[in-house]
């Protein structure tokens, strides 16, 4: 994997001067893994409870001395299929350079609170920058995404449900500097 | 790391030397301003033809040859200005810890020195490449950089004589010759092509290649050469410095004894195979290379020139064959085997064998030219030259009027890209100024370059 990384890698230095851009499919990594589903049961009273799931995401290497310009996700998108209860849920987006260290990172991107009521489906975008927060992550050969639903009960029965992902595209654009 | 560089290395030498390129660089502005065709019998001729070391150089009035060609490094003026060499420590241009660093533009300042004055410059790719990476998906966007992906196999060649110094007695000529031959060549397969020009996603269960094959090595030759006028046209007899004293034919041939100073061969296929999905499983790299380095100098080996030259007033015709039978003997050579090592992810340099001996031979290359003297101060000339690969052919016409001189021309390019060329000159006394415009497509670019060339003459 990583000699095929390089493959890329070099084609980007001999392009000449300019970005480079990846379009990482997270979730395309994630299907079928059963991680791109996340169940959630908030039992009623106050405060939250949360659930969550992590994916490595595989980078080129050599890019350590590169500049990142941005990291976005471009496209995202989930849906929460409520079985029961109401309540609100959201989304939060951790990373690291490993997976325990995403258990401890800062939040990366908050998608805020959505109302679920009984039996339905609610769409959720998931979309932001990450700029500036995760930089240097995104220079490693690998890095670690947790995601997080994170929900409150309003009703005096368990929220109960799944939320799944349907889209997950981050976009990261590099001064390359490989040398 | 460094290593793990050489494999993709050669997938990135496909974009890098794209397509053939080939500089025809001659600093004399008379010659560039007729697109490269030399009209006299000046040293390129003499190189590649042997028997014009028994035609009489052009002398006096008209399309006399100038003793020297003195170029003006305008372009050299210009490059220090913009690149000082206190500079170069943080120069982008040089500097490949600089954000700005662009390979392709250093690579462009190798294949076009900037000795005379860009007017127009070949644009340097500066683009964005674009990856798009999912579980089952790689789609490569190369942007404006596709166009440096080869639309066939390709080639990246030449064979060159450096340097020409000796003395000749009678019809006898000592000297020596530097030589220098590369060839590089390449053939992606026609998935990579696809992937890589046309932007097709990468599909599972495929594999991916490019085929290599480089040689280079560089020497002298010691040579003995021999030219003889055989005949005397009509118009010669009697003549001493009328413009039929040169008629007749002439022949001549040249033994060289080659002694190589250094040379290295790589061989092999490079690539990547991936599975179904494409990111399920790490994608296999393929690679099985085998390389040639010469461990001491003086390859030797014995090779010879022909060449016959007919001159019959103002019309001359030359046709010259060289290198023949040159085939260089490497008595120590060390023979690698690159391959990948998919277990350790890593590439594995192993030597099958060392000190044996290896031979190379020099590609067989052909000069043939032409040129008429129109008598009214109008020379029309030609010629055409392989060295084992693409075809160069130059056309060109110099109009002289008193002092002045005007000159055109056209040319077919390593490249088969048609390149012209454009200029004039005076002469005062014993001193000529020349300027030549021409075309060339000597960068990493589709777009041509055109270049200002200007040049002293001593007569």
């Amino acid at each position: 994997m990583k000699a095929f990384a390089v493959a890329l890698l070099v084609v980007v230095s001999a392009c000449g001067q300019g970005h480079a851009i990846f379009n990482i499919d997270v979730l395309s990594f994630m299907q079928g893994t059963g991680k791109d589903t996340i169940p959630y049961f908030i039992p009623p009273g106050p405060g939250s409870a949360s659930a969550s799931t992590v994916q490595s995401i595989t980078l080129p290497p050599g890019f350590g001395s590169s500049v990142v310009d941005s990291v976005r996700i471009t496209i995202g998108s989930a849906n929460l299929v409520n079985t029961g209860g109401s309540g609100t849920m959201g989304f939060q987006l951790f990373f690291a350079a490993d997976s325990a260290g995403t258990y401890t990172a800062p939040v990366a991107l908050n998608v805020p609170n959505t109302a679920v009521n009984g039996v339905q489906t609610v769409a959720v975008s998931i979309s932001g920058d990450l700029s500036g927060l995760v930089d240097s992550l995104f220079r490693q050969d690998s890095v670690f995404m947790r995601v997080a639903t994170t929900g409150t009960n309003t009703g005096l029965t368990n929220v109960t449900g799944t939320s799944i992902l349907t889209a997950l595209v981050i976009r990261v654009v590099l001064q390359d500097k490989i040398f | 790391m460094r290593t793990g560089v050489i494999v993709p290395a050669f997938l990135a030498l496909a974009l890098v030397v794209p397509r053939p390129v080939h500089a025809q660089f001659s600093l004399d502005a008379r010659r560039i301003g007729m697109a490269g065709v030399s009209l006299g019998r000046d040293g390129s001729a003499r190189r590649y033809n042997p028997a014009y070391r028994a035609v009489k150089n052009r002398s006096g009035c008209g399309p006399g040859q100038p003793k020297v060609t003195i170029p003006i490094p305008l372009g050299l003026i210009t490059f220090f200005q913009d690149h000082p060499p206190t500079h170069w420590g943080s120069d982008p241009m040089f500097n490949h810890d600089d954000l700005a660093f662009n390979p392709v533009e250093l690579m462009n300042l190798v294949l076009n020195p900037p000795l005379f004055y860009e007017l127009k410059r070949a644009p340097t790719p500066t683009n964005d490449i674009e990856f798009t990476i999912g579980k089952n998906q790689l789609i490569m966007n190369l942007g404006q950089s596709r166009v440096l992906i080869p639309e066939q196999k390709f080639g990246l060649g030449m064979n060159g004589r450096l340097l020409d110094l000796g003395y000749g007695v009678g019809g006898v000529h000592f000297g020596v010759m530097g030589f220098m031959n590369y060839e590089i060549e390449f053939a992606l397969d026609t998935a990579l092509r696809r992937v890589l020009r046309d932007t097709v996603p990468v599909q599972p269960d495929s594999t991916y290649r490019i085929l290599t094959d480089a040689v280079v090595q560089t020497g002298f030759m010691p040579t003995v050469s021999f030219a003889q006028r055989l005949t005397h046209g009509t118009g010669a007899v009697g003549a001493d410095s009328t413009e039929s004293a040169d008629d007749g034919l002439y022949i001549g041939g040249a033994v060289h004894y080659y002694l190589g100073a250094t040379y290295a061969r790589g061989v092999g296929p490079a690539g990547f195979t991936v599975g179904n999905p494409i990111f399920g499983a790490a994608p296999g790299v393929l690679l099985d290379a085998r390389a040639q380095t010469s461990n001491k100098p003086f390859g030797k080996g014995v090779g010879g020139d022909v060449g016959v030259a007919w001159i019959s007033g103002p019309f001359e015709v030359g046709f010259g064959i060289n290198d023949l039978g040159a085939e260089l003997t490497w008595s120590d050579t060390k023979i690698q085997r690159i391959q990948y090592d998919a277990a350790g992810d890593s590439i594995s340099v192993s030597t099958t064998a060392n000190h044996v001996e290896t031979k190379t031979k020099l590609p067989v290359s052909y000069l043939a030219n032409a040129a008429i003297r129109m008598g009214t101060g109008t020379t029309v000339g030609g010629d055409v030259f392989n060295a084992g690969r693409h075809t160069v052919i130059h056309v060109g016409v110099e109009q002289r009027w008193s002092l002045f001189a005007l000159r055109g021309g056209v040319a077919r390019d390593q490249r088969k890209k048609m390149q012209f060329g454009f200029g004039a000159g005076v002469r005062l006394g014993a001193f000529g100024l020349d300027v030549g415009v021409f075309t060339h497509s000597s960068t990493l670019s589709e777009t041509r370059a055109m270049t200002l060339a200007t040049s002293i003459s001593v007569y």
